[in-house]
């Protein structure tokens, strides 16, 4: 009795799981797991046969001597860091305003959330114009109100590219964080906020001690979702600079796709891209591991 | 004197939050204002609102470049992926859910291993799969590709609220005589319309917005989606900007008309899925 009711489960089970299991398989896993081979090949994208180079592709793009690539992981960094601080911060506090507001609560949770919708290619466009040196808004403004001096090729000096390029990936992503710390303050409970009032807390200890460590959770999920988002960060880039002037705004995202595509060398790119799958391990290891032991505590 | 000073806190709060709205939101009417512009108007005084509702742009888009054929994939990829998205996974978290065992544990594992693993991983060996099954370049490209990379996250979501739907209806249903099938998609699935509802937000708006993937395997015998075709005007026509921002104009357009019908299930679909996630 026990075993046929087992087979007959499992042959349903079989029927329910296969589709999405064959195309996971097909087009995420077996691919995913042949990179690795790739990354030890010299293959160009085009010619039938795969040289085997061993460790050739890991050798060159770690030497130090590699600038470009030790560069663009630096920047990786850089704007993953930027940016999950960044909107981390923007958001809580849009996230805190939306919260207190009395009136039309839900047009200004929308105004803040419309970026999110706008792909990063359209963005990236409306924002190269606005930082553009001769008739972008940036400068124009800057110029009415007599700062002339400040005005700047914001995204042709490479003092200022990589900047320009986070302020815009931090416009455009930030309402979608606030989304959750909003659902977050949702959850603190009224009478926890009552009771610090009858203690006499003052507005600034009641967020420090009652809002924020009830918040701890959507910190966690905000922290790890803005970091993986901003090492992938790639839209922007390709519409705004092309990883230009020079290398400056070049990460690791960029300069896969700019060495599998642009320079046909393909096992090279996918080195790369192994290298990066690594760190976002790493770094999302490391980052749930600090942040989920600061959950417990508190 | 506590109500006064509270009232004014609130004042300020509003004007504060108006403020950081406009700035906010400028860059898209900025998009808007300059789409109806001619380029002069522009260059000349790019804060200015236009100085008449000009369609030449759009005129010059629609009958001038492919951008017609584009939105038309990109409505096309978008919603046969969701589609097949919705028919199949679910049924999969389905049958994860509700046979634990030591086979469908790994298999749930092997679908959530997925999350971390970004596109530019598995590319190039993908493609040459792809050109091995002679779809490289056709429609079908990027909608198995779409099915393939939204698996593990959806089979996280639907397998938690899954969870949460209490067995006694199935086996209710089982008596009845119904087939597994017909519990799953009579009884089960209409429970999850949360779930679903939020899947096919956050998908549908990635599949739309997506760039990089179509780029490289559309070929030009399709044409290309919204977002590769805006990329190659800005190559294309570096001085007709006006040109551009009706593009733009015409990819914000249709999203931002079904944000509004459906805000309330956005937020909620965003939330819920951040936090089951």
């Amino acid at each position: 009795m026990k075993t046929k009711k087992k087979m007959r489960f499992d042959y349903w089970t079989v029927i329910f799981i296969a589709p999405a299991l064959i195309f996971y398989l097909l087009f995420l896993i077996i691919p995913a797991v042949s990179s690795t081979y790739y990354s030890f090949t010299s293959w160009n994208g085009l010619d039938k046969a795969m040289n085997f180079v061993g460790l050739a592709n890991y050798k060159e793009l770690l030497n130090p001597s590699n600038t470009r690539f030790i560069g663009a992981m630096i920047r990786t960094f850089i704007v993953a860091i930027a940016v999950a601080l960044g909107s981390n911060i923007i958001a809580l506090i849009l996230a805190i305003l939306v919260d207190r507001i009395k009136i039309c609560k839900g047009f200004f949770r929308s105004a803040f959330y419309i970026p999110v919708l706008i792909s990063g290619i359209v963005s990236g466009f409306i924002w190269k114009i606005m930082y553009n040196t001769n008739f972008g808004v940036f400068n124009h403004i800057l110029s009415a109100i007599g700062l002339d001096q400040l005005k700047n090729d914001w995204l042709g000096n490479p003092r200022t590219a990589l900047a320009s390029v986070i302020l815009t990936v931090l416009w455009q992503g930030v309402g979608y964080y606030m989304i959750i710390y909003l659902a977050g303050l949702q959850s603190v409970p009224e009478e926890l906020m009552e009771a610090a009032e009858m203690d006499g807390a003052t507005s600034w200890k009641k967020f420090w001690r009652v809002t924020f460590p009830m918040l701890a959770g959507s910190i966690t999920i905000n922290m790890t979702l803005a970091l993986i988002n901003g090492m992938k960060v790639f839209d922007q880039i390709s519409v705004m600079t092309s990883g230009g002037p020079g290398f400056s705004t070049e990460t690791m995202t960029y300069y896969i796709f700019k060495v599998a595509f642009g320079e046909s060398r393909q096992g090279l790119g996918t080195a790369a891209s192994i290298i990066l799958f690594i760190f976002i391990l790493v770094f999302n290891q490391i980052q749930s591991k600090a942040l989920r032991s600061r959950e417990v505590e508190m | 004197m506590k109500r006064k000073k509270q009232r004014i806190g609130s004042v300020v709060n509003t004007i504060i939050t108006a403020m950081l709205a406009f700035l906010f939101l400028f860059p898209v009417f900025y998009a808007f204002m300059s789409s109806f512009k001619t380029n002069g108007e522009i260059l000349k005084s790019p804060m200015a609102l236009p100085s008449s509702l000009n369609w030449d742009n759009f005129t010059y888009l629609f009958q001038e470049t492919n951008f017609i054929q584009a939105m038309k994939n990109s409505i096309i990829i978008t919603v046969v992926s969701i589609v097949l998205i919705i028919l199949i996974i679910p049924m999969a978290a389905y049958g994860i859910e509700r046979k634990r065992s030591k086979a469908t544990n790994l298999i749930y594992s092997l679908f959530i291993a997925g999350m971390m693993i970004p596109f530019q991983v598995y590319m190039v060996p993908l493609f040459k799969e792809l050109k091995t099954f002679g779809i490289f370049g056709t429609m079908a490209a990027p909608v198995v590709i779409y099915i393939a990379s939204t698996a593990s996250f959806g089979v996280l979501l639907y397998c938690s609220f899954i969870r949460g739907v209490p067995k006694e209806l199935e086996e209710s249903a089982a008596i009845d005589g119904y087939g597994k099938m017909r519990i799953f998609w009579k009884i089960v699935f209409p429970l999850l319309k949360p779930c679903t509802s939020s899947m096919i937000i956050i998908n549908s708006l990635s599949i739309w917005n997506d760039y990089l993937m179509p780029s490289l395997v559309l070929s030009s015998e399709t044409g290309s989606t919204i977002n590769v075709e805006i990329f190659s005007f800005v190559d294309q026509y570096t001085s007709r900007w006006d040109v551009v921002f009706s593009g733009t104009t015409c990819a914000i357009i249709p999203i931002l008309i079904v944000f509004i019908c459906l805000q309330k299930h956005f937020i909620k679909g965003i939330a819920a899925g951040a936090i089951k996630g």
